[in-house]
C-alpha cells in the first residue's frame, strides 16, 4: 500500500512515529487505510505538535472514516486506548494496585476496597493481564464505547485531571467495590464479575460504574418519591431530599397528585392556592442546580394523576411558548393513567377533575377500590369541573407529539401485576425516571433500584459474523431458539443478580427514607440490552413471529434464572425483610398475573415456585429493562430492546460526536460488492434508510427497516408478549415521523389495552426536510452540509434515553 | 384599482392572496413556523465550564466568532428590512419574509444572550459590538456587506433592468456570501469546538441557527430561480462573471478573518483547512446558481461531514428541539399506526 504521508517532505520525526504506529496498529484490518488517517492528521497539525498531539488528530481522522468502514472503529479505539494508557502512567498507575493506590491517596477510593486491592494485589494485577494470542479486554472496545468510557467513567486526578486508570483497571475496581470477605473464595467472585464486564457480557448501570469502590459508592440509579403531602412543610422537605439524591447521581422519580390544585381554599390563610405548577418550577430549579458530580444537570420525571385538576396546565409545562414563570424545562412529565380514564375516552363520556384536597383518598387507591371511589366522589358533586374524556386524551397526544414528553403510564396495570401491592394501602404512586421501574413508595420510604443489563449479544452460541453465503441460509437452518447459549445466559444472571443484591448493602443512601426502603424490599432490576443486535444476526425481522417469539424465550430465561439466583441467596443470606407481605410469599409469582400464559421451560416454573415457597425471595423485585443508553454504546451494541433508529446516524455526547453504521448492514452490502460511496451517500440521502439501496434484496430490506419504518403494533406486541416475565417495566419508546391526533390515541389506546404497564417517549421526526437543491448541482465531492442534510443532522435530538438508568 | 403584477420584481404593495401566484413561497413560510425554537430552551449550562478549559489561542479564536455572530444576524435583518421586503412584490414572499426576520431577531437574541453568558464583564460585551468598528478582519465583512446593501440603497423601486440587476446581486450577495459562506464559516468553527467535546450549548443553538439560515438561503435562490424564469435576460453572462468575482470576494474577505481567528494553527483547525473549507461552500453556492466551480476543493472537516447524519441524544446533555410544533387530528382508534 503507497501512502501519501511517506512522500511528504515535511515528514518529520513525530509524523514518522505516527505512520508507524498506524501501520502496525492496523496490521490485521485489511480495509484501513493508515496513510489516509496519517494525512489527515498531519493537516490538522501546527507548530509544536508533538507525537501525542498528533496521535490525538488521528484517532479523530479514524473516527471521521468509520462511515467508510467499520474497521476505522478499531483502528481509532486501539489509538486511544494507547493514549489513555500512556496518560494512566503518567500518573503512577503502571498496574491495578498502583492505580488503586493512586486513587485512594488522592481521595477518591475508599479505604476498604483500597485494603482489599493491597492485600489481592498479585491475583487482581494478573486478571487485566492478557495471556499471549487472547484478546486484551480493551481490544473489544468499538471507538464510540471506550471514548465513551475515557471522557466519563475513568477515574481523573483531582488537580491534574488526567485519569488515573486505564479501562480494564475501571472495570476491575468496579468489580473490587463489590467485594465482600477477604477470602480466595471473594477474590474468585470478583474476577467472575470482571470477566464477564471485561468481555462486555454484562454491564451494571452508570451509578455503579461511576462509583464502585469510591468513598461515597452511590451505585443506585433509581429513586421513586411519593408526593409530597398536601402542605408547605412536606413540599419543601421533598425539594431536600431530592436535591441530596441528585446530588449522586441518581434519578428521580416524583409523584405530585397528592397536592391541592389550583384555586382550592387554603384554611390556614384564608386564601387560594395557586396550584401545582409554582411548586413545580422551582423544583426545575433546584433539579438544574444540583449538578450531579460534575457530570451533568440532575433529571426528574414527575408523575400526575389523570384526574388532577391542574392537568391542563401541567401538559403545557413544556411548551416552548408562553409565560416562561409557567413552564418547566428540565422536568420529564408523565401520566399515571388510571383504567377508568381509558374507558371514558373509549366511551365518549366526560372525565371530573378534582383537587386531591377534596379527595385525597384517591391517590392510594387503584383498580375496583378507586372505580368506587372515583364515581362516589363525582356523585357527591365533589369535582371542581368536568370535560370530555377525549379532548383531554387529544391533548395528552397533542403534547407527546410536540415535546415527546407526557409519557402514558398506566396505574392499575401497574399496581395489579405487582409483587409489593399484596396488602391493603400499599400502593404504587409512579414509574421513575425511564418507566421501567415500579415500586410502592410511602412518606416514609423512598423507592430505590439498582440497575444492570445483560448484553444479549455476547449470549449466541456462534459469536463470528455470521456467513450469509451460507446455503441453508442461518434464519432457516437454525431454530432461533437454539441460537441462544441458555446456560452461559443462567451464568451471567446468576453473577449479575448476585451481584445487584450485594449493592443493596453496600450502596450509600443519601436519604434515610432511602435506606429504610431498600433494607426491607431489595428490590433489583437486571435487564437487557442488544436485542437488536441478536435479531440482525439471526435475520429475523423485528415484526415477525420468531422475533416475538425469541424475545420472549429470553424473557423467560432471563426471569427464571434471576428468580432461582434469588431463592439462592435467600437460602444463604436471609429473604428480604418484607418478604411476608409480598405477593410471592402468598404462593403468587408475576407470570401467574397473566393466565394466558404458556411457559416455554414449565418444569423449571414448577421447581422455582416448591423453592420460593420454602426459601422465599431475597429481592421483592428482579427484573426492569432500562434504557441503556450508555452501557449500551460501552458495549457496542443496540440499545435494550429497542430497533435501530437509522443505518447510520451520529452519536453526540459530552465526548463529542461520533458516527456509527450498521455494521450488519455494511457486512451484507459488502458481502454483494456494494458497499461503496454511492452506496452511503443513497444511504445518507435517505437519512438512514435502507429502503432505497440498491442492489439490496427484498428480505434485507425488509431486515434493516429502522424504527421509523417497523409497525409499531409489532413493538407494542413485542412489550407486551415478554411482560409477564418482567415484574416491574420496560422503557419502551415508540417512533412515529409525522405525528397525528388519530395515529397517536390509536395507538397509545392499543398499548393499554394490551396491557402494558408503562410507555416511554413518543419520538417523531422535525417538521422541514428542505428540498435538496445544493446537493444535487454540487461535485461528488463536496460534502458539505446541504439542507435536507441539515435537517436531518437535527432530526432525533432526542432525549435518547437516560444514563441514570443505565 | 391596480393591476396584477406580472412579475415578481414588478414595484407595488400587492396583497392578493387567492388565487395565489407562488404557492411555494406560502408552504415555505408554513414550513418556517413548524421549526420554531426559543433561545430558553438552549442550555448554556456547560459551556461556562468549557471556557475554563481553553487554550488561549481557543479563547481568541471564539471571542472574535462571537462578535462576529452578535453582529451578523442583525446585519441580514436591516437588509431584508430595507431591501428585500421592499422589492419582491408578493403577499406570500413577504410572510416567508416576516418569519424570516422573527427567526433573525431570535438569533439576535440567541448571540446576545451567549455574549452575556461568556463575557462577565461589561466592557468586554460592548467592545464585542464594537468589533464592526474596531476589529479589522469583522471590520472588513462588515463592509463587504454595506458594498452590497449600499448598491441599491438609492433605488425605491425597481423600474428598469439595470435596477433589477442590482438587486438580484444584493439578494445573491446575501443568500450566497452571507448567510451561505460567512455563516458557515463560522459554523464550522462551532462545529470544530463541538468535535472536541465542548462548547455544546453554542452547538445546539448553533444547529438551530443553521437549519433557520439553510432554510433563508433556499428562498432566496428560489426567488432568484423565479426571477431568472420569469426574465430570462436579467441573469446573463455577465452576471455570472459578477456573482462569481463576488464569491471571491467573499472567500477573501472569510479568510482573513480565518488568519486572524487561527493564528498559526490550532489542533484541527488552522487556515489552510479553512480555505478549502470555505472554496468547496463557494462551489456549491455556485454550482446552486447553474455557474462553473472556481476553486474545485474538496470539504477537508471531518466534523462537517458528521453535520448530515442523524443524531441521538442523552437527554442528561442536552435538551429536546426536534419535535413538530403544529399537529393535527383528532381522537380515533382504529388509525393505522
Amino acid at each position: 500500500m503507497t501512502n501519501p504521508a511517506s512522500a511528504d517532505p515535511e515528514l518529520d520525526e513525530p509524523g514518522t512515529a505516527l505512520l508507524r504506529v498506524l501501520t502496525d496498529s492496523s496490521a490485521d484490518l485489511p480495509e484501513v487505510d493508515p496513510g489516509r488517517v496519517a494525512a489527515a492528521a498531519l493537516r490538522g497539525r501546527h507548530p509544536g505538535s508533538d507525537f501525542a498531539e498528533l496521535r490525538s488528530l488521528a484517532v479523530e481522522a479514524a473516527a471521521a472514516l468509520i462511515a467508510e468502514d467499520p474497521q476505522y472503529s478499531r483502528l481509532a479505539a486501539r489509538l486511544l486506548a494507547r493514549e489513555i494508557a500512556d496518560e494512566a502512567v503518567g500518573e503512577g498507575a503502571v498496574c491495578f494496585a498502583a492505580s488503586i493506590a493512586v486513587g485512594h491517596r488522592e481521595g477518591l477510593i475508599g479505604d476498604g476496597t483500597a485494603a482489599f486491592v493491597a492485600r489481592h494485589a498479585d491475583l487482581l494485577d494478573a486478571l487485566v493481564e492478557t495471556p499471549a494470542g487472547e484478546l486484551s479486554g480493551d481490544d473489544r472496545f468499538e471507538y464510540f464505547g471506550l471514548r465513551t468510557v475515557q471522557s466519563r467513567y475513568l477515574l481523573r486526578h483531582p488537580v491534574t485531571r488526567r485519569v488515573i486508570e486505564t479501562p480494564q483497571h475501571f472495570l476491575l475496581r468496579v468489580a473490587c467495590g463489590l467485594a465482600v470477605g477477604d477470602s480466595a473464595e471473594s477474590v474468585a467472585e470478583v474476577a467472575e464479575l470482571y470477566r464477564l464486564m471485561s468481555r462486555l457480557e454484562y454491564l451494571p448501570s452508570s451509578p455503579t460504574l461511576f462509583n464502585s469502590g469510591t468513598r461515597h459508592p452511590q451505585m443506585s440509579s433509581c429513586y421513586l418519591l411519593d408526593s409530597p403531602l398536601d402542605e408547605l412543610d412536606s413540599i419543601y422537605q421533598r425539594y431536600a431530599q431530592i436535591a441530596r439524591l441528585s446530588k449522586h447521581a441518581g434519578g428521580i422519580g416524583l409523584s405530585y397528585s397528592r397536592i391541592r390544585s389550583r384555586g382550592s381554599l387554603i384554611r390556614g390563610t384564608n386564601g387560594r392556592s395557586n396550584g401545582i405548577v409554582p411548586f413545580l418550577r422551582t423544583l426545575d430549579s433546584s433539579v438544574a442546580a444540583v449538578n450531579q458530580g460534575g457530570r451533568r444537570k440532575g433529571a426528574a420525571c414527575v408523575y400526575l394523576e389523570t384526574w388532577h385538576a391542574d392537568i391542563e396546565e401541567f401538559l403545557e409545562l413544556r411548551d416552548s411558548t408562553g409565560e416562561e414563570a409557567r413552564r418547566t424545562h428540565n422536568l420529564n412529565l408523565a401520566h399515571w393513567i388510571p383504567d377508568e380514564f381509558m374507558r371514558r375516552v373509549e366511551a365518549d363520556t366526560d372525565w371530573s377533575l378534582f383537587s386531591p384536597a377534596d379527595v385525597p383518598e384517591l391517590v392510594d387507591l387503584w383498580g375496583a377500590d378507586f372505580d368506587a371511589a372515583y364515581t362516589k366522589a363525582e356523585r357527591s358533586g365533589k369535582a371542581v369541573r368536568s370535560i370530555p374524556a377525549r379532548t383531554l386524551y387529544a391533548r395528552m397526544m397533542r403534547t407527546l407529539a410536540q415535546t415527546g414528553n407526557g409519557w402514558m403510564t398506566f396505574k392499575d396495570a401497574a399496581n395489579r401485576a405487582a409483587n409489593q401491592t399484596a396488602l391493603p394501602g400499599r400502593t404504587i404512586h409512579s414509574s421513575n425516571l425511564c418507566t421501567e421501574i415500579l415500586e410502592v413508595t410511602d412518606d416514609s420510604e423512598t423507592a430505590v433500584c439498582n440497575l444492570g443489563s445483560v448484553n444479549l449479544a455476547a449470549h449466541l452460541r456462534s459469536t463470528g459474523p455470521l456467513d450469509s453465503s451460507d446455503p441453508a441460509g442461518p434464519a432457516d437452518a437454525i431454530d432461533p431458539a437454539d441460537a441462544i447459549d441458555w446456560e452461559r445466559l443462567d451464568a451471567t444472571v446468576r453473577t449479575a443478580v448476585t451481584f445487584l443484591d450485594r449493592v443493596v448493602d453496600i450502596n450509600y443512601y443519601p436519604t434515610p427514607e432511602a435506606a429504610a426502603s431498600n433494607a426491607r424490599w431489595r428490590p433489583v432490576g437486571l435487564g437487557v440490552m442488544g436485542l437488536q443486535d441478536v435479531l440482525f444476526r439471526l435475520r429475523l425481522d423485528f415484526d415477525s413471529p420468531g422475533a416475538r417469539r425469541l424475545s420472549t424465550l429470553i424473557a423467560e430465561r432471563i426471569m427464571l434464572a434471576a428468580y432461582e439466583t434469588s431463592c439462592d441467596l435467600a437460602a444463604r443470606l436471609g429473604r428480604h425483610t418484607a418478604y411476608g407481605e409480598t405477593r410471592a410469599a402468598l404462593g403468587q409469582l408475576h407470570p401467574d398475573h397473566f393466565p394466558a400464559t404458556a411457559h416455554h421451560w414449565a418444569d423449571r416454573w414448577n421447581d422455582l415456585r416448591a423453592r420460593v415457597a420454602t426459601t422465599g425471595l431475597r429481592n421483592s423485585l428482579l427484573l426492569a429493562i432500562a434504557p441503556t443508553a450508555t452501557i449500551a454504546s460501552i458495549a457496542g451494541v443496540y440499545e435494550c430492546i429497542e430497533p435501530q433508529v437509522s443505518n447510520l446516524f451520529k452519536r453526540e455526547t459530552l465526548s463529542g460526536e461520533f458516527l456509527q453504521v450498521n455494521p450488519y448492514l455494511v457486512a451484507d452490502l459488502k458481502a454483494r460488492g456494494r458497499w461503496n460511496a454511492a452506496t452511503r451517500d443513497a444511504l445518507r440521502e435517505a437519512g438512514g434508510s435502507a429502503q432505497e439501496i440498491p442492489g439490496l434484496p427484498a428480505d434485507l430490506r425488509s431486515l434493516y427497516r429502522t424504527a421509523w419504518e417497523i409497525p409499531q403494533r409489532a413493538l407494542i406486541d413485542l412489550a407486551a408478549a415478554r411482560m409477564p416475565y418482567l415484574d416491574q417495566s420496560q422503557s419502551l419508546n415508540l417512533f412515529m415521523a409525522s405525528p397525528t391526533i388519530g395515529k397517536l390515541s390509536s395507538m397509545y389506546a392499543y398499548a393499554w389495552k394490551q396491557g402494558l404497564k408503562t410507555t416511554y417517549y413518543l419520538r417523531s421526526r422535525p417538521a422541514t426536510r428542505i428540498a435538496q437543491a445544493a446537493a444535487a448541482a454540487a461535485p461528488a465531492t463536496a460534502a458539505v452540509p446541504t439542507p435536507e442534510e441539515q435537517a436531518l443532522a437535527c432530526s432525533l435530538e432526542n432525549p435518547e434515553s437516560c444514563e441514570a438508568c443505565q | 384599482m391596480t393591476t396584477a403584477p406580472k412579475q415578481l420584481l414588478d414595484p407595488g404593495f400587492e396583497l392578493t392572496l387567492r388565487p395565489m401566484r407562488y404557492p411555494d413561497f406560502y408552504d415555505r413560510y408554513r414550513d418556517a413556523i413548524k421549526n420554531t425554537w426559543t433561545v430558553e430552551e438552549v442550555d448554556l449550562h456547560s459551556d461556562v465550564a468549557d471556557l475554563a478549559k481553553l487554550s488561549e489561542g481557543e479563547r481568541h479564536l471564539l471571542g472574535r466568532l462571537v462578535a462576529f455572530f452578535a453582529t451578523g444576524d442583525s446585519i441580514v435583518a436591516n437588509n431584508l428590512v430595507l431591501t428585500l421586503y421592499k422589492h419582491i412584490n408578493s403577499p406570500e414572499a413577504r410572510l416567508y419574509l416576516s418569519r424570516q426576520l422573527f427567526e433573525e431577531a431570535v438569533h439576535v437574541q440567541f448571540y446576545l444572550t451567549l455574549l452575556d453568558t461568556y463575557l462577565p464583564d461589561p466592557d468586554d460585551r460592548a467592545a464585542a459590538f464594537d468589533a464592526v468598528e474596531n476589529i479589522p478582519s469583522i471590520r472588513e465583512k462588515a463592509r463587504f456587506c454595506f458594498r452590497w446593501m449600499d448598491s441599491v440603497e438609492t433605488i425605491d423601486a425597481l423600474r428598469t433592468r439595470e435596477d433589477r440587476r442590482r438587486f438580484l446581486l444584493n439578494l445573491i450577495c446575501f443568500a450566497a456570501c452571507i448567510e451561505g459562506l460567512f455563516f458557515y464559516g463560522a459554523f464550522a468553527y462551532v462545529y470544530w469546538f463541538r468535535s472536541r467535546g465542548l462548547l455544546h450549548g453554542l452547538a445546539t443553538g448553533t444547529n438551530w441557527v443553521f437549519r433557520d439560515e439553510s432554510m433563508h438561503m433556499d428562498f432566496a435562490f428560489s426567488v432568484v430561480d423565479t426571477v431568472r424564469a420569469e426574465e430570462p435576460d436579467l441573469f446573463d453572462e455577465e452576471m455570472g462573471r459578477q456573482v462569481t468575482a463576488m464569491l471571491e470576494q467573499a472567500v477573501e474577505a472569510e479568510l482573513q478573518f480565518a488568519r486572524d481567528l487561527c493564528g498559526d494553527g490550532l489542533p484541527g483547525m488552522n487556515t489552510d483547512s479553512m480555505r478549502q473549507y470555505l472554496e468547496c461552500v463557494a462551489d456549491q453556492r455556485l454550482a446552486r446558481l447553474g455557474l462553473p466551480a472556481r476553486y474545485g476543493s474538496g470539504n477537508p472537516f471531518g466534523f462537517m461531514e458528521l453535520q448530515n447524519v442523524q443524531e441521538l441524544t442523552n437527554f442528561f446533555e442536552r435538551r429536546v428541539s426536534a419535535y413538530q410544533v403544529a399537529v393535527e387530528g383528532s381522537v380515533s382508534f382504529d388509525d393505522d399506526f
